[in-house]
């Protein structure tokens, strides 16, 4: 069978085919059909030619094998440093024989390439930083990803994902509606407590436009108000969108070259329309660097940036702290063993490693904050990034994953792990779960909001 | 004044006493009664995987897996929905708290009905997250009121006969008592206006003179004459009362004596956090450990 019903190279285009592969649970029939899908390997090499640029061919070329990525990456040591887990041979082994091969490969070796793809790759981007050669096999393996997607060896919840973007321009069926009702609603519930409280809508000229993860409007609305809150203590002039409002990118993880770009240019436009002086994302690792990092460059923009000047929730955050626009009560500030988890997005990739720690200066009391080692732009990714949390097929490694970061936290002796990025915070939260080392987690929104000093005239009044 | 009547539960025993006095409700006052149902927590990152807050399991959430649980709801309730004309039965997925708010939103019932806390409900690291309860989220920013069932109703032998209301006088006791009277008058109940005077600060070492006790009686009553006798123009069937003590004991005592088969109440913790919640809500406590239903009612009640 070339093509399956569920399983083939079409992208989701529609809510109905979107339902019937969401109805398929688990992704068993997905999986079936996956078996004997064919590879279509002239349109494969074209891709290939067309998209495989001098950067990774040289990458492929120069590649010494002398395997100083190997501990590096924290998938080689977690799995008893399996030769078959060194970054460079993972890469060598599925993209460089791809190419070697001039895409005649089977369906049996896009299997294999699949599982390296997806559940040996987090796409951390750790290897990176120890290559003598500077290679990065973590950008590699997200072209690999493009082309598996495209031949349809993709995980199953991957491929609802980017189908997701293509019909919502979310990663989750919330629609610009639910979007707008859920943000108005949550101010509602919290202007009593936050008297003048209001979500500005679609408003032009604003200075910050906020961007969002559809989970926080499908599960997680508190957050919504939390941002909401802060923006209205600092007095922020600030807008969220009626359309463009999602900021993340399952099509990244996916490999969805197509739904990457319809999904950024959606924000883009709001940009453009709105033409807020800045836009602030939500706590969330790889929706800034599909947004700000490489969304432009999906989007095809020459001077490798978003129409406004984009930054992560942590980067206006410690603004507001250090300007004093929002102001930590110090008898509220913490008071017990904490740790940060750096987010490999925006940290190893975008350089936020001091603004975070900066952070913890203002809102933890001093002495009680704990550093991860390693930390910064070295940490270790939570293990369930690149889009690894939510793959059931891969949960088992996912799981294994996840013992680098246990071990860590534990290292630190501390409690509370504060986890600014949506995915971290997942795999946080499902390591406690999976093995109950008696931690806490949270983002920053919630604990801060807590250790303010609410100006005189913004309080509620009984 | 009940037509539309949200019954949220865990359907489990934890429940049970409320949903007696839920369906109660619905086939007395001929209500529609929603049986709605969190059945899973969000877990796995993106995934279509809940851990199920029954079993704590991890769960492949799809329409089948929908339409077991609603079955089984469905059988659990048997007997009460087959005496019941209007009903209806919801799931959804997502934090308890949350999505109870979230349909109460879209239907906009006249009360919700919930059980106690089910202890046992949502998975560990749910638990872990989610600090203070689902009820004391949801009676926060309901825009209605929220019946609470805790221990067995042994004085409920169905419907409202008798009813105390415990006012502290604050802007949403003033929303509660909107509530309650409006109730005793549709209902035709017997009308119990209390009030408690905290003298619990005696812990602190602030030991008041009997004197000043009893002034501050005299003083509390006279407030409750001043506050709502105007507002109940010509309802005779109440009686007002204040007592001295530690107010949750004395309003579950005082309802006890007379017999309450309803206590309604504002509810007035800005704070849903654990540390802040176990000691900061008379109205809590009272659901707690009063033996009749317990109707708390917000700020945002009518808004």
């Amino acid at each position: 069978m070339p093509e399956g019903t569920l399983c083939n190279k079409s992208p989701i285009q529609t809510d109905e085919t979107l339902k019937t592969l969401l109805s398929d649970t688990g992704g068993k029939q997905y999986y079936d059909e996956m078996k004997s899908l064919e590879v279509d390997i002239p349109l494969l090499w074209t891709t290939i030619q067309k998209t495989c640029k001098s950067r990774i061919r040289t990458w492929l070329k120069i590649c010494a094998h002398c395997g100083m990525c190997a501990d590096s990456c924290f998938l080689y040591r977690i799995n008893d440093q399996d030769p078959k887990q060194v970054p460079a041979y993972k890469i060598q082994s599925t993209l460089g024989e791809i190419i070697r091969k001039k895409g005649k490969v089977d369906n049996a070796f896009m299997h294999m390439a699949m599982e390296t793809a997806w559940a040996k790759c987090t796409c951390c981007n750790r290897c990176g930083l120890y290559c003598p050669h500077g290679i990065d096999m973590g950008i590699m393996f997200g072209y690999l990803r493009g082309l598996l997607y495209q031949q349809g060896f993709v995980p199953w919840e991957l491929k609802i994902g980017a189908g997701m973007h293509r019909v919502y321009q979310a990663q989750m069926d919330v629609t610009d509606e639910d979007f707008v009702e859920t943000f108005i609603w949550m101010a509602e519930e919290y202007e009593e407590d936050y008297p003048g409280l209001k979500v500005p809508v679609d408003k032009v000229g604003a200075d910050i436009m906020y961007t969002v993860n559809a989970r926080e409007v499908k599960h997680y609305p508190e957050d919504l108000a939390e941002a909401a809150i802060l923006f209205h203590l600092a007095g922020e002039n600030w807008t969220i969108t009626s359309r463009g409002w999602e900021q993340t990118s399952l099509a990244m993880f996916a490999g969805d070259w197509e739904a990457c770009k319809i999904q950024v240019e959606s924000v883009y436009e709001a940009m453009e329309r709105l033409k807020p002086k800045r836009m602030v994302g939500t706590e969330c690792g790889h929706a800034h660097r599909a947004t700000v990092v490489e969304g432009p460059y999906w989007a095809g923009r020459k001077d490798g940036l978003p129409p406004a000047e984009s930054i992560h929730y942590v980067e206006w955050l410690a603004e507001a702290l250090r300007t004093g626009k929002l102001k930590i009560d110090p008898k509220k500030r913490i008071k017990e063993p904490v740790t940060l988890q750096d987010s490999c997005n925006y940290v190893r990739n975008h350089g936020l490693k001091e603004i975070t720690r900066e952070i913890m200066s203002y809102i933890v009391e001093p002495g009680y904050f704990i550093d991860m080692s390693p930390n910064r732009e070295h940490n270790y990714c939570c293990g369930g990034g690149g889009g690894f949390n939510g793959i059931g097929l891969y949960r088992e490694q996912r799981n294994k994953a996840l013992l680098t970061k246990r071990d860590q936290i534990l290292n630190t002796g501390a409690k509370l792990v504060l986890a600014p990025c949506h995915n971290c915070w997942d795999a946080i939260r499902d390591l406690e779960e999976e093995y109950r080392i008696g931690i806490r987690w949270s983002f920053l929104k919630p604990l801060l909001i807590d250790m303010l000093e609410i100006p005189e005239h913004l309080k509620a009044q009984e | 004044m009940f037509k539309k009547i949200l019954f949220a539960t865990s359907a489990t025993e934890a429940c049970d006493h409320a949903a007696r006095v839920a369906f109660d409700m619905a086939q007395r006052y001929n209500a529609h009664i929603d049986v709605f149902h969190v059945l899973g927590i969000p877990s796995r990152g993106y995934s279509q995987v809940v851990v199920d807050v029954k079993t704590g399991d991890e769960v492949a959430l799809d329409d089948n897996y929908r339409d077991l649980v609603k079955e089984e709801i469905r059988t659990y309730y048997d007997h009460q929905i087959a005496k019941t004309k209007n009903w209806s039965i919801d799931v959804a997925i997502g934090l308890p708290h949350r999505e109870i708010l979230r349909i109460a939103r879209l239907m906009k019932p006249d009360m919700i009905v919930m059980g106690g806390s089910t202890g046992a409900s949502g998975s560990y690291a749910h638990k872990k997250i989610v600090t203070g309860s689902t009820f004391q989220r949801v009676a926060k920013a309901a825009h209605c009121p929220v019946l609470v069932i805790n221990r067995p109703a042994g004085s409920f032998w169905g419907g409202f006969s008798n009813v105390v209301f415990g006012t502290d006088f604050s802007n949403a006791a003033d929303t509660a008592f909107e509530f309650a009277f409006k109730l005793v008058k549709e209902l035709n109940c017997d009308f119990h206006i209390f009030h408690a005077l905290d003298i619990t600060g005696f812990q602190m070492n602030n030991l008041h003179t009997q004197d000043y006790i009893e002034d501050q009686i005299q003083k509390a009553g006279r407030q409750l004459r001043f506050k709502y006798i105007s507002k109940m123009e010509n309802f005779k069937d109440y009686a007002m009362e204040v007592w001295e003590g530690i107010p949750f004991v004395e309003i579950v005592k005082y309802a006890r004596e007379k017999h309450a088969d309803l206590i309604v109440m504002a509810y007035n913790t800005k704070k849903t956090d654990e540390k802040d919640a176990s000691i900061g809500s008379v109205a809590e406590q009272v659901i707690l450990r009063a033996n009749c239903p317990v109707i708390s009612i917000n700020r945002s009640v009518g808004k």
